[in-house]
């Protein structure tokens, strides 16, 4: 269940989803993103699926996408996005310590990830964050450890987080009764 | 009335046209042209009365619809409401629309003073239907739903139009009606001259204010067929789609949000109707 009641939109019940949209309630609330979208049922045809497809599985692996999409969504203060994230990153093998990190909490000096993931957090942080050019020596560090088609998706893969970031947070979608459970169990709230 | 390029209904050989050829969609498209009604009938789908947003779809994109239906292939067009006939300029507009397909507009006939009756000359010129509710063969049934001298304003209506050349069908909507009642209000259409092939006979769907009335029944996506209907908020499955709920329209019939161009919701609409399974066409064929 999720409190519906702070969003800016209406965000439709499976009641009321429109024909386009049945297929995506058909396996129960399918989440606060489409319950919006589907307002616009013809958009969110094409937009979910894109969604789906630059931040479902890919080439990446799911470790490395997800270190994208949270740091993505810290740096544009997404507090839906973060919370997601926050439970989808625990789920899929990052450490406490890694996603107290990312969400920039906590720390010695000392760093959990290793040179590859610097360098990409790095990048990331220029890409959500910046403004104008990314500067060469932030983009030749990051060029260290990835080739072109991984750079081409993880840099998609920041700028649709950063698209979803802005129109969460937006539309002040709510973060679901299930996350922020787990949040609280996890210390994480 | 402005002149209008008319397409060639009835050659479009496009997938739309060949769907509606083959009567695998049906031929007519609907538009709501406001939603705002002098009445507040008790199983208005709509919730419509005088008090309501009017939610309008111009005249001009009234004429664009009717253009690109033709072109798609679509056969026939339909006004409903709301109250059409409150709706600015309508006459003008509906005359634009039957120049280039064939229109039925559906009202209330209850504002048709001979003044008004005289300004409908181009429909009498043009293939419009004027579709009037009329409940009851008993006044004060028919009044107890659509509101007060109702019954008594409708009968006086129908047979000036029809004196006045229009094509005029009764639509009644009723839960139930013994034969009795059926027969007697069949003998007054008549007396009104409405022949019998113009009366249809459909039930109270439970939506909008419907969902209060007794008797009603219920209707999706199955029991409706998927005439494609445009309105100010969207394009739906059926002219009984966009209804509304304690002032809330109802999405579970919504196709797109997106009226124009017009060929965007009729895709959509013939991909659903396409990929449902075999059988599952409209059940009840509410009209």
């Amino acid at each position: 269940m999720t409190d519906r009641s702070n969003a800016r939109v209406g965000l439709l019940s499976a009641d009321q989803a429109p024909l386009l949209m049945r297929d995506v309630y058909a396996g129960g609330d399918p989440g606060p993103i489409a319950a919006a979208l589907a307002t616009v049922p013809e958009l969110a045809a094409v937009t979910l699926p894109f969604i789906g497809g630059v931040l479902g599985p890919s080439a990446l692996d799911v470790r490395t996408k997800e270190l994208v999409i949270l740091r993505t969504s810290v740096v544009a203060s997404c507090r839906y996005c973060v919370d997601a994230h926050t439970v989808v990153a625990l789920d899929v093998g990052l450490t406490a310590d890694e996603v107290h990190r990312l969400r920039g909490r906590g720390g010695d000096g000392s760093t959990p990830f290793d040179a590859r993931d610097v360098a990409l957090l790095a990048w990331v942080d220029e890409v959500a964050g910046g403004r104008g050019e990314v500067p060469d020596a932030i983009f030749d560090a990051f060029a260290v450890h990835f080739v072109d088609h991984e750079i081409v998706e993880l840099t998609l893969l920041a700028s649709t987080t950063l698209l979803l970031n802005r129109f969460c947070t937006a539309l002040r979608l709510p973060t679901s009764t299930d996350t922020a459970d787990r949040l609280r169990q996890e210390g994480m709230s | 009335m402005t002149t209008l390029q008319t397409a060639d209904a009835g050659t479009t050989t496009g997938p739309i046209g060949e769907a509606v050829a083959a009567g695998r969609l049906p031929g007519r498209v609907w538009v709501y042209s406001n939603y705002h009604c002098n009445l507040a009938c008790t199983y208005c789908l709509t919730e419509s009365s005088p008090d309501v947003d009017r939610r309008s779809v111009s005249g001009a994109q009234m004429r664009r619809i009717a253009v690109e239906a033709a072109e798609l292939g679509f056969t026939a067009l339909g006004v409903t409401g709301g109250e059409p006939i409150l709706a600015p300029d309508i006459v003008g507009t509906v005359a634009d629309m039957a120049d280039v397909l064939p229109t039925v507009v559906l009202s209330n006939a209850t504002l048709f003073t001979d003044v008004q009756i005289r300004r409908l000359a181009p429909w009498a010129e043009r293939d419009v239907s004027l579709q009037v509710s009329l409940d009851s063969p008993d006044p004060d049934v028919n009044d107890a739903a659509r509101g007060e001298d109702n019954f008594a304003k409708v009968v006086d209506a129908i047979p000036r139009l029809v004196d006045a050349g229009i094509h005029v069908r009764i639509a009644t909507t009723s839960t139930s009606m013994d034969p009795a009642d059926s027969e007697r209000l069949c003998a007054l259409h008549r007396s009104l001259g409405v022949s019998d092939d113009d009366h249809i006979v459909r039930p109270v769907i439970r939506r909008g204010r419907g969902v209060e009335v007794d008797g009603g029944v219920d209707a999706g996506q199955r029991d409706l067929p998927a005439e494609l209907t445009v309105t100010a908020d969207g394009a739906f499955w059926s002219p009984f789609g966009p209804t509304v709920r304690d002032g809330i329209l109802d999405t579970d019939l919504l196709i797109t949000r997106t009226t124009s161009p017009l060929r965007t919701p009729a895709e959509a609409l013939l991909g659903l109707v396409n990929g449902r399974p075999a059988g599952e066409d409209a059940v009840l064929n509410i009209r």
